[in-house]
């Protein structure tokens, strides 16, 4: 008897659907084969299937199974096709009817029971994409896939629940958005901007930043809170809106990475790797692409700590990505596109020893040793950074005897409350272009949204003669000074946002003489 | 052609004569002038130069330099390459002793350096032939002719162990005035002068102090004054605060208890002014000097 089970296959973020025939043939020995390109994990289906069916108290058919992976051109790879294997063999089996319209996705255990899945957001995207009415789904991954409205999401605990379900009609309830959303806490992150101590400038650029979602370089000493800064930052950024959750949950879901119960993600996020990363781990890649930790920043941060530390190699394969959006990776086996608009926060160390011009500490470095380090970062990198901000060592000396100076700091959501606003003015500003935020703006945008008033202009001028501004240098002042008006609400960019934008100007890296 | 003086030539400076072991001959590159050698002052000081020890040489000697004087230095980065830029930027000359052959910039990235000291009436100088490579003791050999060919030497910043000390003894040995700039005694880069003046270094306070040696009057117009009208309150403020020490905008917003955002705006533009200069995030009062119009 031939059944068919509806399911799909799942390269990067893109799905195309797959018919799982199940034929248990009346004649022949006993076999059970799975064709189609199958991977080594689908291959290893046969005997997860077969024990779990055994372990729910069914009897295994002693007879010639082939299953078969329809369209067999297109290589299979993933644990989730277990479930709709079992239930193609228990239909033919035990003779139930499986609904029409219904999309069987889940890995088993060997109890019978099923275990979280990768990618179940996107089963779910392609259900409502082709019109089907249900999905089935392990409980775990219930409210990642109820994320998609107008499908109905069947949690499923066990194959046995699931034959109950078919020939007794056993109620099982559908997950619902709405309520998974009242579960899940809003997660704080791990510092407030009130628990840090001095760097107004820093907090000011982080503000600034968030604000306009421009890329941001700090540099100072060990210790002087850059790493506290980042982390900060992502509590200042306003929350993930509609259309971004769904993008930054879609990689996530790809990459295995919601967790059990976990459903959209809301908070923007943060993903600071460390230095020994390599350019598979950082663009994305594999055999079977992966995507990296560009698109796992996707709408959120991507922060690079020790940034001179980064292979050289590694820095300039950001560079592409930084500028598009997305990343194209192509193996052999297969192509993918992952989107990446993330912004990044780098901080490195002024030298080797990283004390140079500390307060206290001499610097053990020579003029050479200092050179060579700063020389490590390219430059095509740094020139797409637009806010450089210094993070010198804090004295703490001078905020004792000084109890104001302690308590009255601002805190993240005050900070936030800004922010937001200055990104609903962008928001309206480019409601008809294909840019989201300041630091996104071509040229073609800085001439129509960024009218410089002859005094501005003037000026801009001048600091570029008398700060040697590169051409680059110029265009990234007027749209930081652009997002320091939209913080304060400003229609037009006056002289003082012009002047304090030039605060966050590129630093000479190499100081002659 | 190769430019050199041996001590037997009426030219060799009649100071470097005076001292034990003067070097035999002296390997040159500018113009050899007799005038050069009239009036002349070793300017030495550490590696490892802070913001202040810029500020406060680039503003003595670009004075000294200013009246007359040539500033003798060793062509070190830190405050010998600041003395000596300070020197040629005031339209003064300076003569620069290598630590190496004649032929050799050392270190090489000060070239563009090297190229202002000759177009400038400079002088570059060397007891060292052709490619001899700077070695650990090339550099206080090159320290006594410094010391040798100068009236009196002055020493600004110097570490507990810096090379700028045994120029300084030179000096004293020699019998030639020695003057030293304070500088914080937080610093490390003052345990060197401060062991200086225990020995009995004099204290240069302005470069008046140093004119004086030579019988000199400063030629600099008075400095101008600073309280002007045409500044704001803020602006009063920052540079009020500015004339005790250099600070980061982070302190100027902490004491002016305006904003961030305020101050940056403030400093930016009294920067374009050319009224503050910034080094190393700090920002300090603009002295002259400073190339920003």
């Amino acid at each position: 008897m031939l059944v068919k089970v509806l399911s799909a296959s799942i390269s990067g973020l893109a799905t195309i659907g797959v018919d799982v025939e199940v034929n248990v043939a009346s004649r022949g020995l006993p076999a059970f084969e799975v064709v189609g390109l199958p991977s080594k994990t689908v291959d290893e289906s046969k005997e997860r299937v077969k024990t779990a069916i055994v372990n729910s108290n069914i009897e295994f058919p002693a007879r010639r199974i082939i299953v078969n992976l329809a369209p067999g051109d297109v290589p299979k790879q993933g644990s989730f096709y277990d479930l709709p294997i079992a239930v193609g063999i228990l239909a033919a089996v035990i003779q139930f009817k499986i609904p029409k319209n219904s999309l069987f996705f889940g890995e088993l255990s060997l109890d019978g029971t099923l275990r979280h899945t990768k990618g179940a957001l996107l089963l779910a995207l392609f259900a409502k994409e082709k019109g089907l009415k249900r999905i089935f789904v392990p409980r775990s991954c219930a409210n990642e896939a109820a994320v998609i409205e107008g499908v109905d999401v069947y949690p499923i605990d066990s194959l046995n629940q699931l034959i109950g379900y078919f020939l007794e009609h056993i109620d099982i309830k559908t997950a619902k958005v709405s309520q998974v959303n009242k579960k899940i806490p809003i997660v704080q992150p791990e510092f407030d901007m009130a628990e840090i101590l001095g760097q107004e400038q820093a907090k000011r650029a982080m503000e600034i930043a968030a604000a306009g979602g421009h890329n941001l370089f700090m540099c100072g000493s060990p210790g002087s809170g850059k790493t506290m800064l980042a982390r900060a930052l992502q509590g200042i950024l306003p929350m993930l809106i509609g259309g971004e959750q769904l993008g930054v949950t879609k990689i996530y879901s790809a990459a295995g990475r919601i967790p059990p119960e976990g459903s959209l993600i809301k908070i923007r996020p943060f993903r600071s790797p460390h230095h020994t990363i390599s350019q598979v781990g950082l663009i994305g890649g594999g055999s079977r692409p992966q995507p990296g930790e560009v698109s796992l920043a996707h709408r959120g941060i991507l922060f690079l700590d020790e940034f001179n530390e980064f292979p050289r190699s590694v820095l300039e394969a950001l560079r592409q990505p930084a500028e598009d959006g997305w990343v194209s990776i192509s193996r052999s086996k297969e192509r993918v596109r992952y989107p990446c608009e993330f912004m990044l926060i780098a901080s490195a160390n002024p030298c080797p020893c990283g004390y140079l011009h500390h307060p206290k500490k001499p610097c053990a470095c020579t003029q050479r040793e200092i050179e060579k380090y700063r020389k490590k970062v390219s430059g095509p990198i740094l020139d797409r950074i637009d806010l450089h901000v210094d993070v010198p060592a804090v004295d703490i000396k001078e905020f004792s005897g000084n109890e104001q100076l302690k308590t009255n700091l601002e805190t993240s959501e005050q900070i936030q409350k800004r922010v937001v606003l200055a990104r609903k003015l962008q928001q309206e500003r480019f409601a008809k272009e294909d840019v989201y935020t300041n630091s996104e703006m071509k040229n073609s945008h800085i001439k129509k949204y960024c009218i410089l008033s002859k005094e501005v202009k003037q000026l801009l001028r001048r600091a570029g003669v008398a700060f040697q501004l590169s051409a680059r240098s110029y265009f990234k002042m007027i749209k930081v000074s652009r997002t320091i008006a939209d913080l304060e609400g400003a229609q037009e960019i006056n002289a003082s946002h012009m002047a304090e934008s030039l605060q966050y100007r590129p630093k000479a890296q190499i100081k002659d003489l | 052609m190769k430019n050199i003086i041996t001590i037997e030539d009426p030219e060799y400076p009649k100071l470097l004569r005076e001292i034990p072991f003067p070097p035999e001959r002296i390997y040159y590159k500018g113009n050899w002038e007799a005038s050069i050698f009239k009036n002349c002052l070793a300017v030495v000081g550490s590696r490892r130069m802070t913001s202040y020890g810029r500020q406060i040489t680039t503003k003595l000697v670009s004075e000294i330099a200013n009246a007359g004087i040539t500033i003798v230095s060793g062509f070190m980065y830190g405050i010998d390459a600041t003395a000596h830029k300070a020197a040629v930027d005031a339209g003064g000359r300076t003569i620069a002793v290598m630590p190496c052959g004649i032929d050799m910039v050392h270190p090489p990235h000060q070239e563009s350096l090297y190229n202002e000291i000759l177009e400038n009436n400079g002088l570059i100088v060397s007891e060292f032939e052709e490619n001899h490579p700077p070695v650990i003791w090339t550099y206080p050999q090159r320290n006594r002719i410094v010391a040798g060919l100068s009236i009196a030497a002055m020493v600004a910043e110097a570490g507990e162990r810096s090379g700028s000390l045994i120029t300084a003894h030179l000096a004293r040995k020699y019998e030639r005035k020695l003057f030293v700039i304070p500088g914080p005694l937080t610093s490390k880069n003052s345990q060197g002068i401060m062991q200086l003046i225990k020995e009995g270094a004099s204290i240069v306070a302005g470069s008046k102090d140093i004119l004086e040696v030579y019988n000199l009057e400063s030629l600099s117009p008075a400095e101008p004054s600073l309280n002007l009208p045409a500044f704001n309150e803020l602006e009063q403020a920052i540079l009020e605060e500015l004339q005790r020490e250099p600070m980061k905008i982070d302190s100027l917003s902490r004491f002016t208890q305006k904003s961030v955002s305020e101050v940056g705006t403030a400093v930016s533009l009294m920067q374009l002014k050319g009224l503050l200069a910034e080094e190393d995030g700090k920002y300090y009062i603009n002295t002259g000097g400073g190339n920003v119009s």
